[in-house]
């Protein structure tokens, strides 16, 4: 690649990633229509300018591989869209296939690396191969009664969009519509975008008879397999007049052709390419318009002001601090302004911060559509037909979240595919739809974002999980015959556990669970497994909306200050010493009825105690994660404050318990509670683990 | 008074060229012995702001403490040395420097001293003075005009 600037190439990488990640949106949403037998010419078109302007973008950068395959792709998909080819699930894959050639490219080029150069000649002969296929057709267009002017101004795409939809024994319409010059665009948009329901608007020229000087007369041509009735009753307006156009009683006849009026699309030649350029002047408007509104940030510095905002954080505490004091002093005019002021900044302050993390916010939708490609092809790999129902993707969350959220979900889609959803004639004899369904659903819930992974397979088989648990000697016999269900479904996170005894190229060898658990608890989250035999496995994960700012509690154990993530804690409640009962030599209270198992943060943690502890009253932190709940003993309760977490160090990863540390004013740094760390590590006990429901009671 | 005049003579000496390329290390002292490290490793001297100390780190590990925004990670040298541990006194400073990982690591010592250039003739490389078994953390014994000083690896001090 030509030396450019660090920043020209890091816009450049950002960009050429967003137009890829577009166009295998279009692919998929192709793949889906293609099976459900639409065709959606929007979508081809939309492909082919994603494209086109990567191979423009490429150019400008002497991106070579790049734009080499652009140019390559873009003749396909030309092809696709003006019908020479047509379009299978053998050219999607190719499709596919340069999707994840552009990706890799891309980090050749960002590692400077010139591997993988024979891949790309194996892609470069299919795209060929196919684009070879093309052929040119007869056209079915003179059975109408359209002016030839009009097709002389067609472009390409639209004759053949025209040509498709005779072919689709579609009828063609004329509207002819009067726009206010003013909201033409909006207008025409949303004229295209209703016609979407009955058919396809093919092109639109002016009449060039316009009634006022703020309107313009358009005549747009539409097919449709909608009768005249159905589209006036949909599209019809006072300002919009809507007529068939007839097809010639014969073609060799064109003498019995009824009388016309003069039309636009009938003189259409006499405009000659006028409103074609009128047109593209128009869009090209419309896209530039949409990029200045787009700033990429690297989040490093969204990460900076973050950090800038919890320092002013302090300031503000200072602020608080100072007016007490002036208060203490007798001064309180003074005191009750600087009070306004600090309640003033307080204010601003929590708008800058939420801003900020709304800038961080992305939506799911971002990882799902990569793990929609990789549903297509294991699915296809396999040989296992696959319905991936996607909800919710518009569920937002912080962006270094969704980054570090692919690898584990991928894990789990491949094991659902290989190991949940069952081979297509198993699933017919035991009377379920041939295509195994995969449902990916993301939604908020409370400072949570809950995503399921849920399959409509075989389920996990628990006696042969435990058997193999048993024979990796990760618990005894005794000890399995005292698991609760729950307990055994936990095992598929303990390493090196697979159910299904040969090694295949898609999962691999159980590989993934326990990672997976670990990349989750990274990001502050649990994953919890439910699963019916033969009716299908349900994965969920919870993960906190945002890492870089939360709201804790303040709590005091032992000599420490602590922050516990208030989106992890339940409730807090006092202690009461006298309630605590001992089960098989832990300590437990009874909440409500329920059974929840004590952990004393002081002596969890080998922390020095708080020297009044005895006398002094205590708290119990009822910290809950998906279903485990925890409580937490500890010395006081300050109060809830805005935390920012900053991770501890890689010399300090090996210590286990903490999220990470925060600045809580006065210079002072208080360390930060990993809850879900803390459950998983006393309700495991660090041992076999036991039923806590005979506990109860 | 003597020592003044042959370090004088030695900084001259070092100046006409005739000892080769010199090296400047800090120089600190810690329960008693005069340490080095060299000065290009060394980001930054605080005086220790509060530390925060962190239930079941390692044992060299004395907590964490954050400057300016950074949270850094601040090791008792002492303890990394196994040498007889105290309390800190107002002199007490932290030096700042890189781990092998990248991360900014803060070394509590007990009192900085001064800067000194040693050139290669100065330098005794640990394996010839001490024998073969000595710690990846010492780099040599330096003996600047006369002077004791224990030389450390700074990268392998705060990444062990």
């Amino acid at each position: 690649m030509a030396e450019l600037s660090d920043k020209a190439r890091e816009e450049f990488f950002s960009e050429a990633q967003e137009i890829i990640e577009t166009l295998s949106r279009n692919l998929l949403s192709l793949d889906s229509t293609i099976k459900a037998g639409i065709s959606d010419p929007s979508l081809i078109n939309e492909a082919f300018r994603a494209v086109h302007t990567l191979k423009g973008l490429a150019g400008l950068f002497g991106a070579v591989r790049l734009g080499a395959l652009s140019h390559r792709l873009e003749d396909v998909l030309d092809d696709l869209r003006l019908g020479r080819i047509n379009l299978g699930q053998e050219v999607l894959d190719v499709l596919f296939g340069a999707v994840e050639a552009y990706t890799r490219i891309l980090q050749a080029e960002k590692s400077d690396s010139d591997d993988d150069l024979d891949v790309d000649q194996q892609l470069f002969a299919e795209l060929e191969r196919i684009g070879a296929g093309a052929t040119q057709r007869e056209s079915p267009v003179a059975d109408y009664e359209l002016d030839p002017g009009l097709l002389a101004v067609l472009t390409e795409y639209e004759e053949h969009r025209l040509r498709a939809n005779i072919e689709l024994q579609m009828q063609l319409y004329r509207l002819r519509v009067q726009f206010d010059l003013s909201t033409i665009d909006k207008v025409l948009e949303e004229m295209k975008e209703r016609a979407k329901r009955h058919g396809e608007i093919i092109t639109y020229l002016p009449t060039g008879e316009a009634t006022s000087a703020d309107t313009i007369e358009l005549d747009l041509l539409m097919a449709s397999r909608d009768d005249l009735a159905t589209l006036i009753g949909s599209l019809g307006a006072d300002n919009v007049v809507i007529e068939e156009i007839p097809r010639r009683a014969r073609r060799s006849h064109p003498a019995t052709q009824p009388p016309r009026r003069p039309t636009a699309l009938g003189r259409a030649d006499s405009l000659g390419m006028q409103p074609d350029l009128e047109r593209v002047g128009i869009e090209q408007a419309a896209s530039l318009r949409s990029l200045t509104q787009t700033v990429r940030v690297d989040i490093r510095k969204l990460d900076h002001l973050m950090n800038i905002v919890g320092e002013l954080a302090i300031v503000r505490s200072a602020f608080g601090r100072v007016a007490e004091k002036l208060r203490g002093e007798g001064q309180r005019k003074l005191a009750a302004e600087l009070q306004r002021l600090h309640r003033n900044f307080d204010r601003r302050l929590g708008e800058m911060q939420d801003g900020i993390l709304e800038v961080r916010m992305v939506p799911l939708g971002q990882v799902f559509d990569r793990l929609a490609r990789v549903v297509r092809q294991i699915s296809r790999e396999v040989g296992k037909e696959i319905r991936l129902v996607i909800t919710g993707a518009e569920t937002e969350i912080d962006k270094l979240i969704v980054e570090e959220l692919s690898d584990p979900l991928m894990h789990m889609i491949r094991n659902a595919i290989d190991h949940g959803i069952e081979p297509g004639q198993g699933r017919v004899e035991v009377g379920k739809p041939l295509a195994g369904t995969i449902a990916l659903n993301a939604f908020q819930k409370g400072n949570h974002v809950m995503i399921e992974v849920e399959d409509d397979g075989r389920g996990i088989n628990l006696s042969k999980l435990t058997e193999k648990a048993i024979s990796l000697g990760k618990l005894t016999r005794s000890e399995a015959e005292e698991m609760s269900r729950d307990e055994m479904l936990a095992l598929i996170f303990l390493p090196g556990l697979s159910t299904r005894e040969s090694a295949d190229d898609v999962s691999g060898r159980g590989v993934g669970m326990d990672i997976v658990k670990t990349n989750i608890s990274k990001l502050g989250g649990v994953i919890d497994v439910h699963s019916e035999s033969g009716i299908g496995t349900k994965m969920t994960i919870t993960l906190p909306i945002t890492l870089a700012i939360v709201s804790a509690l303040l709590i005091q154990a032992g000599q420490h200050t602590l922050a516990m993530p208030l989106s992890s804690v339940s409730e807090a409640i006092a202690f009461d010493e006298g309630a605590v009962r001992l089960v098989d030599g832990r300590e437990v209270i009874t909440l409500r009825g329920q059974t929840l198992p004590l952990c004393r943060l002081d002596r969890l943690m080998e922390m020095e105690s708080a020297s009044d502890s005895a006398s002094r009253r205590r708290f119990v932190v009822v910290a809950a994660l998906g279903q485990r709940r925890l409580g937490l003993v500890v010395d006081f309760l300050y109060g809830q404050e805005d935390i920012v977490i900053k991770p501890l160090g890689k010399s300090l990863s090996g210590v286990r318990g903490f999220a990470g540390a925060t600045e809580l004013g006065d210079q002072r740094v208080g360390l930060v509670l990993d809850a879900a760390g803390l459950i998983e590590e006393v309700l495991a006990g660090g041992e076999a683990p036991r039923m806590l429901e005979r506990a109860s009671g | 008074m003597a020592n003044l005049t042959q370090s004088t003579a030695s900084r001259l000496a070092r100046r006409i060229g005739d000892r080769g390329p010199v090296r400047e290390f800090l120089m600190f002292a810690l329960a008693g012995e005069l340490y080095g490290v060299e000065l290009t490793r060394i980001k930054e001297i605080l005086s220790p702001p509060p530390i925060t100390t962190v239930p079941r780190a390692p044992r060299n590990v004395v907590g964490v403490c954050s400057v300016r925004g950074l949270l850094v990670t601040v090791l008792d040298l002492r303890r990394t040395l196994h040498v007889e541990e105290r309390p800190l006194t107002r002199r007490g400073r932290i030096l700042l420097g890189a781990a092998e990982s990248g991360e900014v690591i803060g070394l509590l010592v007990d009192e900085v001293r001064h800067v000194v250039r040693l050139a290669a003739t100065e330098i005794e490389p640990a394996a010839s003075a001490l024998g073969g078994d000595v710690s990846e953390f010492v780099l040599g014994i330096g003996r600047p005009a006369g002077e004791f000083l224990i030389l450390l690896d700074l990268p392998s001090v705060v990444s062990g």
